[in-house]
């Protein structure tokens, strides 16, 4: 009789909690929205709950990251890196050249005519004032106005290559104007050409 | 099953079923106060305790919730239940547990009684391995939330965000509440910007390496990381669309940075704005209809909506200085965003009705906020402690906390769907 009765609940709860499925939470799967399915979920509204909500963790899977090579920088001398590769500087929040950086770029220009197999990367940096996604547009704007300046002065496009690095990597670090200002730059960086 | 099935239908047999729903509390009604309730610590052993104590923290933070002092707690822990106890005290929910060990695994009967209609408004088991205790708590709040609210709670919800070590970046997986930190492996002299698929599976960043900046596409369940597009133009990942078939980005490949829309299978990319200035940072709304984005186009950064042909401008924000970096909230009706006053960056939400600012932050410089699944919570950076540190609040801006470990620079939390 006893088992009866318990054959009879054991077919209810069956059958009750057929359209439910047990999943067991899946391991190694890392960050997962699986983690802890419960069995017979909260339905709200303040029933009683009935089954066991099994909770299943994550382990820690590792991801690979890809990496890709750095491009060779190129043998330059004391006087070109200090006198010729200079970086010029924007206003706050301003991306055109300002006068008195132009000699600087026609003299980068000139140079840069002159010396076959290298390429120019112009790098656009910001002052750390400002969300890091706008910083880096920023930075773009700022590199590529120098590009196109010294496109102007003669430079062949293919020769110029820009890269953002908005508020990412500061020259200085303190949190004042002459930091700021020296942060807000375009920076100069010769690699092997051809690539 | 990993048990024999015979207990499951025994422990069955003696749950008490109930079809009388209690009326669910309102939590968005303007006078709305928080429920008193009392959470004994769980019987059995010390992890009873532990698990009381997360699901106290979890209730108290979500606001909805007021732990009551445990000196008031008159009644025996026992699962036996008396409302004439606890309405002079004004308490109006009970919780009492009780912690075994089944095979290894933690086992925990939870009770949650109403006081106002004097009743069981749940009785659970809940069955975990020993080192999971902190996601079976953080069920438990769950499921007390929602039987309570009717409502999803998200203390099971995650914030992955980016630590910056010496010479390399790491995207890091940490639970809402800061605790069970996991490195996801993803390394690289420079990383930004998150974005969870929909479904909490993937995250899409942008990543520089051999100085181009590259879209990326971090995959959980297969583990690997993909490059989806990469070129010598400064390319920032945006929002996945809710259906995940496509995801915006911003890209100065035409010259300058503009809004793009990147299908995935396809691989087509669809360009949605055409301007000479920046237009950044795109944020897609939850219908999928509208995008959220900043602009320079009247001089300084602001936030704008458009739909997602690009018509439709609508100006969001209208400060003096600087808005940047709009998320939008899961209801679609507000944005939140950082903006600038005296100089310093504050979290701002913005009701699209009609337009009016609330300032959420004060101390330091606050940016990036990411709304929680149910809009209730905001993550954000902040540098008040003299470093970058990710914080979390209610979206009214009350309860602000840093949930990242200490002395680690992280930044750029993102809250994930689930």
């Amino acid at each position: 009789m006893k088992r009866l009765i318990i054959l009879i609940f054991a077919g209810l709860l069956i059958l009750s909690c057929a359209p439910r499925k047990v999943t067991t939470p899946q391991p190694q799967t890392m960050p997962s929205a699986e983690e802890g399915r419960a069995t017979g979920s909260a339905q709200g509204k303040g029933t009683t709950e009935k089954g066991t909500a099994e909770i299943g963790g994550e382990e820690v899977a590792k991801i690979e990251t890809a990496e890709i090579k750095e491009p060779t920088a190129a043998e330059l001398t004391e006087q070109e890196r200090m006198e010729i590769l200079r970086d010029i500087h924007f206003d706050f929040d301003r991306y055109d050249i300002r006068d008195e950086d132009k000699p600087v770029l026609k003299k980068i220009a000139d140079w840069l005519i002159n010396k076959d197999n290298v390429k120019l990367v112009i790098e656009g940096h910001c002052d750390e004032r400002g969300t890091n996604e706008y910083n880096l547009a920023l930075g773009d704007k700022r590199a590529r106005a120098t590009k196109d300046y010294l496109i102007s002065l003669g430079v062949p496009e293919d020769r110029l290559q820009t890269v953002s690095y908005g508020e990412e990597r500061p020259l200085c670090t303190e949190h004042n104007e002459s930091c700021w200002w020296k942060n807000r730059r375009s920076h100069f960086v010769v690699i092997e050409g051809g690539q | 099953m990993r048990r024999p099935i015979i207990t499951v239908l025994v422990f069955l047999l003696f749950l008490s079923t109930s079809a009388h729903a209690r009326v669910l509390l309102d939590i968005t009604s303007p006078g709305f106060t928080a429920v008193p309730i009392a959470i004994y610590d769980f019987l059995g052993d010390e992890r009873g305790n532990r698990v009381s104590e997360i699901v106290r923290e979890d209730l108290r933070f979500s606001g909805v919730f007021a732990p009551v002092d445990r000196e008031a707690y008159i009644e025996t822990p026992l699962p036996v239940f008396d409302p004439s106890n606890w309405t002079p005290l004004g308490v109006e929910l009970v919780v009492k547990g009780s912690v075994t060990t089944e095979d290894g695994d933690l086992v925990i009967v939870l009770y949650l009684y109403d006081v106002v209609e004097a009743r069981k408004v749940m009785q659970k088991k809940y069955r975990a391995k020993a080192e999971f205790i902190r996601p079976l708590a953080h069920t438990i709040s769950n499921d007390i939330y929602k039987a309570i609210t009717g409502q999803d709670g998200v203390f099971k919800t995650k914030i992955a965000f980016i630590a910056e070590e010496k010479d390399n970046r790491t995207i890091y997986v940490m639970d809402w509440d800061g605790k069970r930190l996991r490195s996801t492996g993803i390394r690289a002299p420079l990383i930004l910007s998150l974005h969870w698929s929909s479904d909490g599976k993937k995250l899409l960043y942008s990543s520089a390496r051999g100085i181009q900046w590259g879209i990326y596409l971090a995959d959980f369940t297969a583990r690997k990381e993909t490059l989806i597009y990469r070129s010598t133009a400064t390319n920032i990942a945006g929002d996945f669309l809710p259906d995940g078939r496509a995801f915006l980005f911003s890209s100065s490949r035409k010259g300058s940075p503009d809004i793009y829309l990147y299908h995935l299978r396809s691989r087509r990319m669809e360009r949605i704005t055409w301007k000479r200035g920046i237009e950044v940072s795109p944020a897609i709304s939850p219908d999928g209809k509208t995008i959220a984005f900043v602009s320079d186009q009247t001089g300084t950064p602001q936030i704008y909506t458009m739909g997602l042909d690009g018509r439709g401008l609508r100006r969001i924000s209208f400060s003096s200085g600087y808005s940047t970096s709009p998320a939008w909230s899961p209801r679609g009706d507000s944005i939140a965003y950082a903006g600038m006053v005296a100089g310093r960056h504050q979290i701002f939400v913005v009701n699209l009705k009609n337009l009016e600012p609330l300032q959420l932050t004060v101390k330091g410089n606050n940016e990036e906020p990411s709304f929680s699944p149910d809009g209730r919570f905001i993550t954000f950076t902040s540098d008040r402690d003299g470093y970058k540190r990710v914080y979390i609040m209610r979206a009214n801006g009350e309860a602000q906390r840093p949930v990242s470990p200490g002395k680690m620079r992280a930044f750029g939390p993102k809250w994930s769907p689930k």
